[in-house]
Order: C-alpha cells, then structure tokens, then sequence
C-alpha cells in the first residue's frame, strides 16, 4: 500500500515535471495547484502580469495587498494576474507544499487567483526569475516589457520608504497599455532569493 | 593525542602550508559544525515558531533555503539587528555577530552549503515554555479590547489605555510583556499616566487607543520610566534597586509600534508587573541630551538638507553611576553619538548609533554600570538628513521638519539612567536637571517650537459642521467628524467647501459636502497643505491656497473636482496667504497675507494690490465697498470702505481713513453681506463669540445702524479673520465647524 502510494506520487511529479519541462518559449505550459495548465508567459487580454513569490517571504507576504489592489485595478483593462510560488520543498510529501500554497492564497486574500508550484524552478528559469517577490509584465504580443520590483517601497533590508516615489509595476503596465515605451524596462527587485532546490538535495544524505 | 590537538595540528599545517601548496582546500563548512553554532547562539531566540521573526532557522533546509539571503543580511549588519557601534560601550543582551562570523557564513554560502554530520549539530537552546518567565505577576493587565492591525500600509503607532485600578502606590521592579500577535509587534515603550487623563484622546476615532509616538516620551518626563520591549529582548527585571513608581489609580500606558505583514493580525497584549517591597533604594536620575527631547534645541531642518547638526554637552554636578542609555529620534535622524570627557581629560565613549533606525529603539544596558566623577562633561551630536536621499524620510520631496510628536517631525535625545552617587549632591544634581528644562523650554518658546506645537493642537480638535439658523438653534450638521476649518457656504448655498486636517499626518485638503445629502468629496487629496477655499460667484469653481516649494500659491480647481488645478497666482512675500472673498462681478479675490491686506485683480495682469494693515476682507454684493477687519486703532474693529478708495489709498494707508466703523466692539472677521446688500454679518468677540447683524444702507453712501446680536457661537470656533461665506445667500443660514464630544469605542 505504501509503496503503491509513493510510485502514485512520483508518477504525478515527475508527469508534471515532464509537461513542464517540454515546452517552452511564450507557451511555457505549467500546472497549476489544481492540475489545470497555464501558459502565464503566453499572451492573453491587453497585459498579463507573473508574480513570483512565496509562502515564507516576508516582504513577497508585505506585498499581498498591493499585488492584489494592482491586479483588480487592472483587470477592467485587460490585465490578467498569475502567481508562481518558488517555495522550497523540504517535506517529504510533494501535497504538503499544494496545500501550504493553498492555505497561503486563502490567509492573503489571493482568491480567484491562479497559482503555481514552481517546484523545480521551470517558470523561475523561463523568466531569469531570482528574487520574490518579482513582477513580470507580458505585453498582448506575448513579449516581456518589464521585469522587477513592484515598486520602491524597500529601499534596502530593513529600510522601508515612508513614502513610495516609483510605483514601476503601474508605470510598465501604463506603458504598455497605451501602447507606449517602458522607461524603465528592467529593475532590481527586493526580497527572498529563489534558491534552487537542487542544492538541497544534493546535500540532504550527506 | 587527543581529537582535538590532531585536529589543531592539521589546522596548523593547513595555515602553513598554505602558501607553499598554492590553491589548497581549505576544510569545508558545514551546517552542523560551524553554521549551527553561529545561528542558535544568535538567530533563533526569534526565528522559532511562535516567535516574532517571520520564519524559523532551526533545521538544515530551513537555514539553507535562505542561504543567499542569511549571507547578505548579515553582511549588511541588517541582522541580527543590533544599531549601536561597538567600541562605544558593551551592553546586555547585544545581538551581534563578528566580522569572521559574518564571512563563515558568505563562505559557507559560497561554498554550496555543505551540511556535514548531523550527530555533530549543536543541541538547540533550550526556551523556557509559553507563559510568564518571570513568574507569576504581582498584576496582570490586559487591553481592554483587540486592535485590528492592518494587512497593509505605513506602520502604525497606538497607545493603548489601561487602568492598573491600583488603591495604592506600588513600586516596579520588572514588566514582562506578552504580545498575542508577535509578528506584527515591533517593539512597545510602557509608561504611567494619571488615571483618566488620556480620556479626551482614548477611541476618539472610533477604535481602541490614540494615535501618535510621544505620548510615551512626554508622558512623565521626570519619571525614571517603565521601560518597554523589542523582538528577542529576554524578559528580566529592572537592575537591582531601580525601581520605577506606580501611583495609586495611574493608567497604564502601552504605546505599541505595530509592522503589517501582509494580512490582518488582531492584539491583545498582556502585561506582567512586579512590585517590590520599598521604595527607591538609590537616587536615581534620568539626563538627557538635549533636554525634553530636543524640544529647545532648535530642531528646524529646512528641505534638501543632509547634514543638520544638533549638539549639546552637561557637566555633571556630581558623581554619576551610568546603567543605561537609550536614543530617541524619528526617521530622518543618521547618526547619534555621545561621549564623556572625565575630569582628567580622558575620553569614554558612551554610544554611537550610526544609522538611526526608528525601528529599532532598544534600550541600552551597560554590561558593567559605570561611575563618571563631578566634572565630566557629556557631549552629544545627533545629526539628521532631510534629502530625499534618506529613503526613511517620511515626506516626498522634502518639507521642512520641525519639532514635534508627529512621524514627519522630528526630535532626539540621548538619554542616560543614572544613579546620584553622594547624598551631598543629590540636591546640587535635580537642580541642574530642572535648570536645563526650563532652558529648554524658555528656547522653545523664543525659537518658535512652542507656538508651532500649539497652533497644531488647536487643529487636532475634533469639529462637525454645523449649520445654525438665525436663533443659533442647530439646523442640521454634516458629514462625519473630524478636524476642520474655514468652511464656506457656495453662493447657492447648496454646498460647503471646508478645509479637512488630518492630524496623524498634519495633511490639509479641500473638501465639499452637499448639504442635503451629506455626501462629502475630496477636492484636493495632495501632499501639500491646501487651505482657504473661496467659491468663485457663480458656484462652479473653488479657489485656495496651496504650499508649494515654500511658496504660497493661489490655485483653482472645477467645485465638482474633475479636471486639473490650475496656477491663479503665486505670492512670494513668506507670510501664509489666506484667501476670504471672490468678488460677484468675478474681478477680484481679496486675501491677506501677515498684518496686510490685498486685492488681486483676475483680470489683465494679476498684480496683488497692496492695501493697508486689514484682514478678512469681503466685497459688497455689488463690488463698490470693502468691509474688512482691522487693528490699526489698537484693537480689532469692523470697517467698511469704498473699494476704489481703498485701491487708491494703496500699501500702508491708514484703515480707517475714508472707513465707516461698523463694530462698536472688538471683532476679527467672519463678515458676509446678505445678497441684497441691506445686512452685513460678523462676529463679535465681546462676551465669548457672536453673530451679530447689521442693517446697512449703500445706494448713496455707505450707512450702518446698530450692530444686534444673533446668536452666541459655541466656544471652540477658530480664525474667524479667515472665513469666507459664513452665511447663505439669504442670511438665514449660518456655517461654523464647531468642536463636539469625542466618540468612545465600545467597551
């Protein structure tokens, strides 16, 4: 039974590593935590914005609110949200992570959203995704016109803005909507690095 | 041979040879031996579950997930968080790594985070279980009611009222402190107040505690203070024979600094005291520099400024034993620094916080207290930065920073708890304490601190607009309360433009509110202060005054608040531009600026015309006559002139020339003619303050009877000099904001 169990799970991970892995360019296709597959890179509606974050990252946590005031601001203009949680698995049960990012997207008010496990770092590696939390602007032709910070509200660790001065993420999305450049097309963001899990592993049995 | 010499010994050889052998491999890093050790000895007093820290670094994967991120921080001295300079005293409880610590880690991270032999892991540190690790509290106080934290914005500072219900004086040996949501709990400073004297501010917008960061500091300023609490501090008595009084019947007070995370956290603090047996056992003070907080220090930044330097130094007037230091400051203080120079001329670094962090407000206990003899002097530097170079600084781009209790306002002390060693000097030692408390305040009062602080107080009030009819019987009042001021009816009168003040942020807009209908809308919501609206006569417009750069400027905006501002005109003489009239026939906006009043033409070249030492101008309906407030006699009285001879007469003409008095008695604004030009209003200051009608006659020349009283106003009604439209059109309908009974949370 256990067995059965176990070689259940490795076949519904390494499948939907397998999907993953394949594909790529604009219709990288990855599952989402209830098994339906994105294409968040693809193009869809005027702007599609990708958020990496994750369960465990103080700032990617600060920023809920924002990533969602942003995301129903937008979304009457065409802009559609995703989220692709980079996470560190470090339980032995892969359903532990799903329902962690499941009770996650509820305690922050993410409904409605669509979410990812990225549990092997696909979408991170697709996008050169290093930091939570990190936007990703895609344009209605598919192409990525901004990457970064949400805004400048961290200055650096422990020192936050009493006041934002360069709310990015809005302008890249301002820009794009009405057909113009983004000025300021790529930015450092702050927050959580994206740590490859296979680093852990690799040191797990020591 | 032991493990332990062999292993020297190849440590050794490694070090030798080492340059001989070029690129050899330096033994790895592992968690278990070399990480662990580091990270349980500094980390997890917080990063443990149900501790304040936003995660846990307790197994391998927790710690090697955040790698990268442990590395930069700790290189970055983020954490563990720890903001006094070493050198600059040894304190209890540092959290603190050295140099060789923080590069074991980045090596360790480099290196790809080996994890070595689990048997070789440290034993975790062993944390005393949930509950009071003092003991069992002499009294347990808790607040009376949760407060909501929110998932998102600034940080928010609330002070949280409790009665201790104590019969009698009790003495304090110790607080331990049990926030219920430890994650949004930054740090809290605990102080005692009489009882009852926080009820005017207690839940008075409609939520448990007040707003605001000093009500701590200045609670009780010659107290020795209770202390307060921040992340991973162990609870732990006060040191041995300080003790801090509890009055019988005082309020406890708990200002706590709350961070959100990102969703909505509810707490309900506890509070452990203990009581000692007697008394002080030692004459104990509290020094600090500057006195009072900075309140006499002159603390003035202007915009743009980066290196604002306050300094101040005491001669202590008798042997001193140093416990504790601690700082205070808000966001745009850098660096705070104090030294002792001793009697023989020797230096002994106090404290130096280099990058003041208002997050992080420890107190500092010396490891080993100290004594300074009779003659040391005390020096301290606190500087500030006000570009917008300093991402803490709260106002973008910069305004100037004056003293004060508000967040954007700025003040600094560093202060010391010290001990009078000599009965002898004990009394020597209090009176030069209170001889640097009345400089400061007496310099308060001469650098303008004082005025400022009360004028703001003033606007903290809370008001409602009130609408009263000619009796002075309340006809109805508007819109929700809050701080406001200078509100005008619109020439329909229809409507209300008022200005609205936000006191936790000192913000200024303009609003109107539909009478019938109560609904109120934000004309302007900008950083800048707006103030003064006027209603252009047609009703479609709204003029006022907005702080630009230090500059007063006149703007307009649509009165239903779409479209854009635009620039009317711009003043330059320094004096705060108050705007009280806008002609019917459209020509003019009258304003007065300091002691002067002037007229700005709106048509052709917009020159303000310069009349004499008057204010709270208004125009008669059909524009030939000004009434207007002035003082030129020795007290302020009411005239009323002919506009054209007004214009004629020019700057510093005499008020009165060509003028007919109208008020008998002292009154200093709120004028308005009734439409048909036969009444004119003001208010009376004899006696409390009054409306009081007017006929008047204007058609040949100007006549005036005798002035009656409408109604007394409720006390409280400010500036009358800068209203506008008190009345509606008809005279029937009067506009005040008048100050009501705060609210109370529900208990």
């Amino acid at each position: 039974m256990r067995v059965a169990v176990i070689v259940l799970w490795s076949l519904v991970f390494c499948s939907s590593l397998g999907l993953a892995q394949t594909t790529h360019g604009k219709g990288l296709r990855i599952p989402d935590i209830n098994g339906r597959v994105l294409t968040p890179f693809a193009p869809t509606g005027q702007a599609n914005v990708v958020f990496f974050v994750a369960t465990d990252c103080p700032i990617s946590n600060a920023y809920a609110p924002m990533i969602q005031r942003v995301c129903s601001e937008y979304a009457s203009r065409g802009v559609g949200c995703s989220l692709i949680y980079e996470d560190v698995d470090t339980h032995p049960t892969p359903a532990h992570l799903d329902e962690q990012v499941r009770q996650h997207l509820k305690e922050y008010g993410y409904a409605g959203f669509p979410a990812v496990v990225d549990r092997e770092r696909t979408a991170a590696n697709y996008a050169k995704a290093t930091i939570t939390p990190q936007a990703f602007v895609i344009d209605a032709s598919g192409e990525i016109r901004y990457r970064g910070r949400i805004d400048n509200l961290y200055a650096a660790f422990g020192k936050t803005r009493q006041q934002v001065t360069s709310h990015d993420l809005r302008d890249a999305l301002d820009a794009v909507l009405t057909g113009k450049p983004v000025l300021h097309p790529q930015t450092e963001a702050l927050g959580c690095f994206i740590t490859d899990p296979a680093l852990l592993r690799k040191h797990n049995h020591e | 041979m032991s493990r332990r010499r062999v292993l020297f010994l190849c440590l050794l050889a490694t070090v030798l040879l080492k340059p001989l052998v070029g690129h050899s491999q330096a033994p790895p890093i592992t968690f278990a031996e070399t990480i662990a050790p580091i990270v349980y000895n500094n980390c997890v007093t917080c990063h443990r579950p149900g501790e304040a820290a936003p995660f846990s670094l307790i197994s391998y994967e927790d710690v090697a997930k955040r790698g990268a991120l442990i590395a930069k921080v700790t290189e970055a001295r983020y954490m563990p968080p720890w903001h006094a300079e070493p050198g600059y005293g040894e304190f209890v409880g540092e959290r603190r790594l050295t140099d060789a610590q923080i590069a074991t880690i980045g090596a360790w991270v480099k290196q790809g985070m080996p994890r070595g032999d689990d048997t070789k892991m440290p034993k975790l540190p062993e944390f005393p279980p949930d509950g009071w690790r003092l003991g069992q509290p002499d009294l347990i106080l808790e607040m009376p009611i949760a407060f909501d934290v929110p998932a998102s914005g600034p940080d928010v500072f609330r002070n949280f009222v409790i009665p201790t219900k104590l019969t009698e004086d009790k003495w304090v040996r110790g607080i331990e402190f049990r926030p219920s949501a430890r994650k949004v709990v930054h740090h809290a400073l605990f102080a005692q107040v009489p009882g009852g004297s926080r009820a005017n501010v207690d839940g008075v917008d409609g939520r448990p505690g007040f707003g605001g960061l000093s009500a701590v500091g200045f609670a009780d300023r010659n107290d020795p203070g209770l202390g307060g609490w921040v992340p991973g501090s162990q609870p732990a008595m006060f040191t041995e024979g300080l003790v801090s009084r509890l009055p019988k019947g005082s309020d406890f007070l708990l200002q706590v600094h709350f961070h959100p995370i990102g969703k909505v956290e509810s707490e309900k603090s506890l509070i452990g005291i203990y009581f000692a047996d007697t008394g002080a056992q030692k004459d104990l003070a509290s020094v600090m520099l500057p006195a009072a907080f900075g309140f006499g220090a002159g603390i003035d930044i202007p915009p743009g400024e980066k290196q604002f330097t306050i300094k101040d130094s005491f001669t202590l007037p008798g042997d001193a034993k140093v416990y504790a230091a601690f700082a205070h400051a808000h966001y745009l203080a850098k660096q705070m620094k104090a030294e002792a120079t001793l009697p023989d001329g020797s230096i002994r670094p106090l404290l130096w916080i280099r990058d003041w962090d208002f997050n992080w407000q420890d107190g500092y206990t010396y490891k080993r207290p100290f004594i300074l003899p009779k003659g040391t002097r005390i020096d301290v530097t606190l500087t500030y930065d006000n570009s917008s170079d300093n991402p803490r600084n709260p106002i973008n781009p910069p305004r100037r920073a004056i003293f004060g209790e508000q967040s954007f306002d700025e003040m600094g002390t560093i202060g010391f708890e010290v001990e009078i060693v000599r009965k002898a000097e004990v009394d020597a030692f209090h009176e030069a304490l209170a001889a640097r408390m009345k400089a400061a305040t007496d310099a308060a009062g001469k650098n303008g601190t004082l005025g400022r602080l009360m004028a703001r107080g003033l606007r903290r009030a809370m008001q409602q607009l009130t609408i009263f009819d000619r009796q002075g019987n309340v006809v109805t009042r508007i819109g929700e309360v809050g701080s406001y001021s200078q509100a005008t009816f619109s020439p329909d009168g229809s409507r209300i433009a008022v200005v609205k003040n936000d006191p936790d942020t000192d913000g200024r807009d303009i609003w109107t509110f539909d009478i019938a209908t109560g609904k109120g809308t934000a004309i302007t919501s900008d950083a800048p202060p707006d103030s003064a609206p006027i209603w252009s006569p047609d009703g479609t417009a709204i003029a006022y005054v907005s702080d630009r750069e230090n500059t007063n400027a006149i703007f307009k905006r649509a009165a239903n608040g779409s479209g854009p501002e635009e620039l009317v005109y711009s003043h330059t003489t320094g004096s705060q531009i108050i705007l009280t009239d806008w002609s019917a026939d459209g020509r003019y906006i009258c304003f007065w600026a300091g002691e002067t009043m002037f007229v700005l033409p709106l048509n052709g070249e917009r020159k303000a015309i310069e009349l004499g030492r008057e204010r709270g101008g208004r125009f008669s309906p059909d524009t030939r006559l000004v009434a207007f407030s002035s003082n030129q006699s020795g007290r302020f009285l009411v005239y009323v002139k002919d506009l054209a001879a007004a214009i004629s007469q020019g700057a510093g003409a005499d008020a009165s020339s060509q003028a007919t008095q109208v008020s008998p008695e002292t009154a200093v604004g709120g004028i308005f003619w009734r439409r048909d030009g036969k009444e004119l209003f003001y208010l009376s200051q004899q006696g409390g303050q009054g409306v009081m009608s007017v006929d008047v006659e204007g058609t040949a020349s100007f006549q005036a009877g005798t002035p009656k009283l409408l109604f007394k106003l409720p006390t409280g009604v400010l500036a009358p000099a800068q209203l506008s439209n008190v009345s509606t059109p008809d005279g029937q309908r009067f506009v005040f904001a008048v100050v009501v009974a705060p609210r109370r949370p529900a208990q």
